[in-house]
């Protein structure tokens, strides 16, 4: 049984630049108000680190800093990869999100990639030879075929 | 829905084991016998994953009808039913998300 949750759009942006917005302009953008909040005082102010094991880390209104996850892949106009822990989680709870950008003309195509805990069990796979996927794809999801892909929808 | 029942959802499933006998009981319920021999490890670590399983309320424990001392499991859909709304509501929140940061690249840069 694997879990992940995939959205995608295109942006009017070179990848260079989007990725440039998504992580130094974060705090511009991001939208708080989600049912699952990051901390319970809300989402507060985000901002990543930059560069491999840099931190996303949000500052709420008291001031207190809360680290929501760490980056273990950072190739800017390609790649972001952080993991993502929720206040709620518990220490040995982590997701993980993988965000793409590709080049379409002018523009680019942003995917978030939502992979829940489903992440370590594959890495566990893949050092012991087996190929990823296979053994965890093989027991499909009865409820993750009505998941509908935004991507189908809102992507190029 | 209760977050505190999510996690322990997450937590669960967190491993692959016990994420095979998920999908083992959904086909129809089963001795623990039989789910230790279908996912190929000792009855001893077997017990361990279905206690872990029936505390976080993912799976039952019953009495077969042929003979009280068996004991059958099954498959409960109550934290499958909150982990599918958790998928929803982070692929809405992404989905706000890029929206969000699509109409912020459309603003000149400051």
């Amino acid at each position: 049984m694997t879990s992940k949750v995939y959205v995608a759009l295109r942006v009017p942006a070179n990848p260079l630049r989007a990725f440039e917005a998504f992580t130094d302009e974060i705090a511009l953008w991001w939208q708080p108000g989600n049912l699952f909040q990051l901390t319970p005082s809300g989402d507060g102010r985000l901002a990543f680190e930059p560069g491999v094991d840099g931190r996303l880390l949000t500052t709420l209104a008291d001031g207190e800093e809360f680290e929501v996850g760490r980056i273990s892949i950072w190739e800017p106009g390609r790649r972001l990869v952080f993991t993502w822990r929720p206040a709620s989680f518990t220490p040995e709870q982590s997701t993980e999100v993988e965000v793409r950008f590709e080049g379409v003309g002018n523009e680019t195509r942003i995917s978030i990639e939502h992979r829940a805990w489903d992440t370590i069990p594959q890495r566990h796979a893949a050092r012991h030879g087996f190929p990823e996927h296979v053994t965890l794809q093989r027991a499909a999801d009865w409820w993750r075929a009505s998941l509908i892909m935004l991507g189908n929808k809102l992507g190029v | 829905m209760s977050t505190d029942n999510l996690d322990r959802t997450l937590a669960a499933l967190a491993d692959p084991h016990r994420r095979r006998v998920v999908d083992l009981l959904r086909d129809r319920p089963r001795r623990a016998g039989e789910l230790a021999e279908a996912a190929r490890i000792s009855f001893p670590a077997m017990s361990r994953h279905l206690k872990t399983l029936r505390s976080s309320g993912l799976v039952e424990e019953d009495r077969a009808e042929f003979d009280s001392r068996v004991r059958i499991y099954r498959l409960r859909n109550e934290p499958m039913t909150a982990l599918k709304a958790w998928l929803e509501a982070t692929e809405t929140m992404w989905t706000r998300q890029l929206v969000a940061l699509r109409t912020h690249l459309k603003k000149p840069k400051q």
